[in-house]
């Protein structure tokens, strides 16, 4: 990664963080403010597509036009919506539409039944506390859920890891897989991690997000008895239909997610296509080098010249270029000089506390050789990774715990607001 | 703009080429200042051609072509036409130059003949040169419609998910047996000998096609076809249980998937082989990459029972951008191919050589004495290919008592295969297992 690109490192906030920044804000402001939480998350998950969830906030359309409140879509589907009081009314208003939108969900034919409610008030200038814990719990969750779909969807992506007990993938299902898929809008299920600069004790400074999609989630609603990640080879064949899916998904341009440096997996036969281009379209000149494509090895290495062929285009057009899917194992095949890409991801392995590959060589002149600011560290789900990675000169890491130590961060920083005051 | 280049052209559908002449036509009464541009990428490799390279060709050229108010064609037969107005000079060189580099692998980049004509790229001035244009549109356009009537026959689907799911249902009852090859690979003994190491069995893809699914392209996708190859294995390994030869070749090869090492099938067969018979097991390099742990447990594994490993399917590409050396392989395949002779890619040629022991280095797919003197010239001495099956057969009936009774061709497809009719028209099986020593081909070999 380029100086450059480091220094530019903008974490895109998630809607929880916006939240909670907000609610900071407020703490000066409390007079005259109402809030409500909308818990469409307790809905049935057929009453909350993202269709729905899109048609419930542009019931407060409104307000936010008028400066009156804003509204925070969370990213369980729940939507808090904080406003002025002159708009107590306008509020009430939007809810009962709401109310109308889903009046046939069990949910809400309880709700008089003592069940939870489907909406839960607080007057800011009372409740500031409760607001305030509600606001870092909904940051945590968000954290803890990303991270767990992260992992699912690493372990779909590497058949060797458990979930043995499910049925493999056949082409028959896959066949059906693809066709679930090709109208399938999947905004919900896409995620986001932060690979991040670590050096020392200093706190992990996000430079890019990666951008997937939950393959964990993706196989508990569509083929919930599947193992999607049981043929390699059917897998791969898969990612190229989420390719064409995580395009249209960027291509709209009310998505917030490609506002910042992130990283998208594709597949080169992808970045030779149309859609690629329709994509690229899309983005702003100055922004290509803010996004990382991320390839998998075996793509990679699966035609050479087609791949020599899209790196030229891509960089051409200013994008970086990572490989990602590199063991411990297969590190000694994989010269990233040689193959002229920016970046290579090498997933965590306890063997690494060896600090030797297969063939007797030492990591440590294996990341020299990389770049340690070429290389990162992934999956990284405990300190000790961190800290091995650290050992041997790798200075980028993306996994749980870097995800929790951001969290922590953001704890501390909301701890420091507080006492401000 | 529509940049599909492949749009399929009946009589009613308006192609780029009509597009493109009527482009001119137009054009033709202010041609002052105009240039075309005709760059010639059918001329290039097929594999240099894809549809997807194309499309990115013209994306490359897209910004200059509308900065300088002008158009863009992506004729059917690959080429790419523009026309642009005033064009910089300079912009205009630098985006050819661009384009030449993205495909600098190709020959026709730098291929001038001698004669300072550039291949790859023509360029028209309109004020001058407007009629020579117009005539090579007007070609384009006749060639364009040729070519839409001739491509009216089905062509094959590539294999998709749903289709490799019929595919595997058919696998499952079947006999590979009549689908299985045999080839062999010779190395040079020294003394003027060439002798045959070993033998390769594979099921002919090709034949399974067409006798399966003929009308579907079973390597028309590449992750499908691996999914596929790993059933194909298990096919194979149960046919090479049922094989009966009369003579055992000294060393047998099959190509496999890592995990098949681990079924009973394989276990059986290294065990029926015994130490009298070599086996050597044949892996692609994407199989060593999808999963080296599993790679290098299974290499161990052979290497105690005294087995060889064999990286299979190598060309220049993936020895320059590998260090294939790693695998701790005993052989190492490369495809010939004629692209290999060409004077621009003897440096990459060279550097991907130094990569491997060249006394581990076999050029497989010899089709040819060509090949097989390249080789030679570049310190090989191990061969595999249907040139070293004809050289066998021409040995194998030199010495066979019913000769007579055969030809070249169908002494060379009888020892390609294990059973059936083919064989048994042979009158001597004995001598079509025994593999004969044959005389080391000459660097300069006079033609037969």
């Amino acid at each position: 990664m380029s100086p450059e690109a480091q220094s530019r490192g903008t974490p895109i906030p998630s809607t929880e963080n916006l939240l909670l920044d907000y609610i900071h804000k407020l703490e000066r402001h409390r007079h005259g403010r109402s809030a409500c939480r909308i818990r469409l998350s307790l809905l049935q998950p057929t009453n909350r597509r993202e269709h729905q969830i899109r048609a419930a906030l542009l019931t407060f359309d409104g307000l936010i036009r008028r400066l009156k409140g804003q509204v925070f879509a969370l990213s369980n589907s729940d939507i808090v919506v904080i406003f002025k009081d002159v708009a107590l009314d306008e509020v009430q208003a939007a809810l009962i539409k709401l109310r109308f939108l889903f009046d046939d969900d069990p949910m809400l034919m309880r709700e008089d039944e003592g069940h939870a409610a489907f909406v839960e008030w607080y007057v800011v200038d009372k409740d500031y506390q409760t607001l305030l814990r509600m606001a870092q719990s909904l940051v945590n969750e968000d954290i803890e859920r990303r991270t767990q779909d992260k992992n699912r969807a690493d372990e779909a992506a590497q058949p060797t890891q458990r979930q043995k007990a499910r049925e493999p993938l056949t082409p028959a299902l896959l066949a059906k897989l693809q066709t679930a898929l090709m109208g399938a809008d999947l905004a919900n299920m896409m995620r986001r991690q932060a690979v991040c600069a670590m050096v020392g004790q200093a706190p992990p400074q996000p430079l890019f997000y990666e951008l997937f999609f939950s393959i964990g989630e993706l196989q508990e609603t569509l083929l919930p008895n599947v193992d999607l990640g049981s043929s390699p080879w059917l897998f791969q064949e898969l990612t190229e239909t989420l390719d064409y899916r995580v395009l249209s998904l960027l291509n709209r341009h009310d998505d917030r997610s490609l506002s910042g440096d992130v990283s998208i997996n594709l597949n080169v036969q992808t970045l030779l296509s149309q859609d690629f281009l329709t994509f690229d379209d899309g983005v702003k000149t100055n922004q290509r080098g803010t996004i990382v494509i991320e390839l998998q090895k075996v793509d990679v290495f699966a035609d050479l010249n087609a791949f020599l062929f899209a790196r030229d285009f891509a960089r051409e057009r200013g994008y970086r270029i990572c490989i990602d899917g590199v063991t411990v194992d297969s590190l000694p095949f994989i010269e990233r000089g040689r193959l002229g890409i920016d970046l290579l991801k090498l997933a965590w392995d306890a063997s690494l506390v060896e600090g030797k590959l297969p063939d007797g060589s030492t990591l440590a002149d294996y990341v020299r050789k990389c770049g340690p600011s070429r290389t990162i560290l992934c999956r990284c789900d405990a300190g000790n990774a961190i800290q091995v990675g650290q050992s041997v000169g790798i200075t980028l890491f993306q996994g749980r715990h870097v995800e929790q130590l951001l969290a922590a961060e953001t704890r501390l920083r909301g701890g420091y607001a507080k006492r401000r005051s | 703009m529509n940049l599909s280049p492949r749009d399929p052209g009946g009589p009613e559908t308006v192609t780029q080429e009509h597009l493109l002449l009527d482009a001119t036509e137009r054009i033709g009464r202010v041609r002052d200042g105009r240039m075309g541009v005709h760059l010639h990428l059918s001329r290039l490799k097929p594999q240099n051609r894809q549809e997807g390279y194309l499309r990115v060709a013209g994306r490359m050229l897209e910004p200059m072509v509308s900065a300088y108010r002008g158009q863009i064609f992506l004729l059917s037969n690959s080429d790419i036409i523009f026309i642009v107005s005033q064009p910089s000079a300079l912009d205009l060189k630098d985006h050819i130059h661009r384009l030449r580099g993205l495909f600098a692998k190709d020959p026709l980049t730098n291929d001038d003949s001698g004669d300072g004509t550039d291949h790859f790229c023509t360029i028209y001035d309109l004020t001058f040169d407007y009629d020579a244009f117009v005539e090579i549109v007007k070609a384009a356009l006749a060639a364009a419609r040729t070519k839409a009537r001739a491509s009216a026959t089905a062509e094959l689907k590539p294999l998709d998910a749903a289709s490799l799911s019929g595919v595997l249902e058919k696998l499952t009852m079947l006999d590979a047996t009549p689908f299985v090859r045999r080839q062999s690979a010779i190395s040079l003994a020294g003394g003027g000998n060439a002798q045959v190491i070993f033998q390769e069995f594979f099921v002919s893809v090709g034949d399974l096609q067409r006798a399966i699914a003929p009308d579907v392209n079973l390597l028309g996708n590449r992750w499908m076809f691996q999914h596929l190859s790993r059933v194909l294995d298990q096919r194979l390994l149960e046919a090479m249980r049922r094989l009966r030869l009369t003579k055992a070749p000294p060393a047998m090869h099959i190509n496999l998937n890592i995990p098949s090492l681990a079924d009973p099938a394989f276990q059986a067969l290294d065990q029926a082989l015994g130490e009298a018979i070599g086996l050597g097991v044949e892996m692609q390099i994407l199989d060593v990459l999808a999963d080296s742990r599993a790679f290098f447990e299974a290499h161990r594994h052979l290497k105690e029972r005294g087995r060889h490993l064999v990286i299979d399917g190598l060309n220049e590409a993936t020895l320059n951008f590998m260090d294939v050396g790693r695998t701790g392989a005993d052989l190492y395949k490369l495809d010939w191919t004629p692209e290999m002779q060409e004077p621009h890619r003897r440096d990459s040629i060279l550097a991907a050589l130094r990569h491997v022991d060249p006394a581990k280095l076999l050029l497989a797919r010899c089709d040819s004495e060509t090949a097989i003197a390249w080789g030679i010239d570049h310190g090989l001495q191990k061969f595999q290919g249907r040139y070293v099956e004809a050289m066998l057969a021409a040995t194998t009936m030199g010495v066979c008592d019913k000769a007579a009774a055969c030809t070249l061709a169908q002494c060379t497809a009888r020892h390609a295969v294990i059973a059936g009719p083919l064989r048994q028209e042979c009158g001597n099986n004995l001598m079509l297992d025994t593999p004969p020593l044959i005389r080391t081909p000459k660097r300069k070999a006079p033609t037969p």
